[in-house]
């Protein structure tokens, strides 16, 4: 029946719609750049969402642990394959998401009688230099994009754009301290976690009372206040793990990866979450 | 799928082979490496080796790195044919990475000693058809045990535990009998001498090697050669810079007769 070009459309409409839906609980994920390198962070419950990839490369990612570590064992293989048959510095993020990820996630999205993966992944990869540091995200379709400084995974790209403009916000992320990209990271974590718990909130109304949407989806971006924020992370992040890791870029060694423990966390989160670590 | 992490494994499955029997031509001299030494001391273990590459008579290199790091908390140390042993080591470096990255969590010091003997088992149709023979000395800290520690291993991957200390190359008999005797006679054994001391008797090592020994290249001091001396400490492996080698052994080491 999906033989006709129209089904076939309406096929893939579904199956974003299911594929959104998957999302919505799912945690935000943030890389950003700061003087000594780049850290990525996410709150976690049980299963952990950052993962070494290769020397200078970190993957961050949202949707089914069972798909996000098969994506995970192909990266890896192929990063590993690559440098040692060329060498390490041949590895880089966009090769590994342009002729290896990319396809195959496309690919399994578009063919509608298999199941697609349930991912979105972020890769971030530090540069020898600063100012080099390359962020990859690609979403469930297999579409993705490069940026320089930040990146952030969520359950829709509104939501991300939010968290991409809180952080845009931000000043002095590029050349600050380990402990400022973590203060500001987690309140833009928070940005997110709270967009996905408003639009939550607002589609239970709606199928609740029918449509009365007053188109009130006020965006929650630039000004957040600290409070509010620190004040949601206080209760989100109560039974969960904050997961942060870094790329060193001056880390004696070729790998550059290390994630922080939490007691090196405690030192360093903002003052009301530091019982949590 | 790459569930067991075996990166060799993952290489095979791409058509990848380390050694091959090919028989070393009628006259064809290959090149060699040749003293390695490793020993205990009172922080961990320091591994040395001279920086002489050897092609018969010919002198191929006199700035070989002989004592290269698998990771920051193991080396390995090799002698015999270069080629063969560098490969080795590429393979071993991305091995322990790619189990690590793929299983999160450390490969074991047992495992990675394994890992050493398997590739040399690999390799032992090169090894006996001269073309690839590698005799290396692997030192690391075994965090299980909470000690550095020292194996060698022969062409064939018997692996041996150097409890004192390990020697591997062509001018290892003769220091073999010296290690001997300062281990045993000195008024504290290796294993008790502080890192500046060890240095010292590592330096003077390779030189009484290259004293007796053609193909092992000594300090050249005109051309600031200094072998390559790494310390390995539950802290880490780390080098000793040439800035520090220089002074000891002008003090400690030269004789100006």
């Amino acid at each position: 029946m999906y033989e006709e070009p129209y089904r076939w459309v309406e096929a893939i409409e579904n199956r974003r719609q299911y594929l959104d839906e998957q999302f919505k609980q799912g945690s935000p994920v943030v890389a950003l750049s700061y003087a000594d390198g780049i850290l990525l962070l996410t709150v976690s419950r049980g299963t952990p969402k950052l993962y070494e990839i290769y020397d200078r490369i970190a993957l961050g990612g949202m949707g089914h642990p069972a798909d996000l570590e098969k994506l995970r064992f192909s990266l890896l293989e192929m990063a590993h394959v690559e440098g040692f048959n060329r060498s390490p510095s041949d590895v880089t993020g966009m090769r590994l998401v342009k002729y290896g990820l990319a396809p195959v996630i496309k690919q399994a999205f578009e063919e509608i009688f298999k199941a697609p993966f349930i991912v979105k992944v972020l890769l971030a990869e530090s540069g020898v230099k600063p100012g080099r540091d390359a962020f990859l995200t690609i979403n469930y379709d297999g579409t993705f994009e490069e940026t320089a400084d930040w990146a952030v995974l969520a359950a829709t790209p509104i939501i991300q754009a939010e968290m991409r403009a809180y952080l845009k916000q931000e000043t002095g992320l590029a050349s600050g301290t380990l402990g400022q990209a973590i203060d500001s990271a987690i309140r833009t974590w928070a940005v997110g976690s709270m967009a996905q718990n408003k639009e939550q909130v607002e589609e239970n109304k709606e199928e609740t009372k029918g449509s009365s949407k007053a188109g009130t989806t006020q965006s929650a971006s630039a000004n957040q206040d600290k409070a509010a924020l620190l004040a949601h992370l206080r209760e989100t992040v109560a039974e969960k793990t904050i997961e942060c890791a870094v790329l060193e870029r001056t880390a004696p060694g070729s790998s550059k990866y290390r994630t922080l423990k939490p007691h090196d966390l405690g030192r360093l989160l903002p003052k009301p979450l530091q019982q949590h670590a | 799928m790459g569930m067991q992490g075996d990166f060799l494994q993952l290489l095979k499955e791409q058509g990848y082979q380390l050694g091959t029997s090919v028989r070393a031509g009628e006259g064809q001299e290959i090149t060699r490496g040749t003293t390695i030494l490793a020993m205990k001391y009172r922080d961990g273990v320091l591994v040395a080796g001279d920086r002489r590459a050897t092609a018969g008579n010919m002198v191929m290199y006199d700035r070989t790195d002989k004592v290269l790091e698998l990771d920051r908390h193991s080396v390995m140390a090799i002698a015999g044919v270069p080629a063969t042993a560098y490969e080795m080591v590429r393979i071993l470096e991305h091995s322990f990475k790619y189990y690590r990255r793929t299983q999160l969590q450390e490969l074991s010091f047992e495992g990675k000693l394994r890992a050493v003997s398997k590739l040399l088992k690999e390799n032992v149709a090169a090894a006996l058809a001269g073309t690839g023979a590698v005799a290396p000395i692997f030192a690391g800290y075994d965090f299980e045990q909470d000690s550095a520690k020292i194996f060698f291993y022969d062409i064939l991957g018997a692996e041996f535990e150097g409890v004192e200390y390990a020697v591997s190359g062509s001018g290892s008999p003769t220091i073999r009998g010296i290690l001997h005797y300062l281990n045993t006679w000195s008024e504290q054994p290796l294993s008790a001498l502080p890192e500046e001391q060890a240095t010292i008797q590592a330096l003077r090592l390779l030189t009484c090697a290259a004293e007796f020994d053609s193909a092992t290249g000594g300090v050249n001091h005109e051309a600031n050669l200094y072998p390559v001396i790494k310390l390995i400490t539950e802290a880490g492996v780390q080098t000793i810079p040439e800035s520090r080698l220089k002074p000891l052994f002008e003090e400690k080491v030269s004789r100006h007769v």
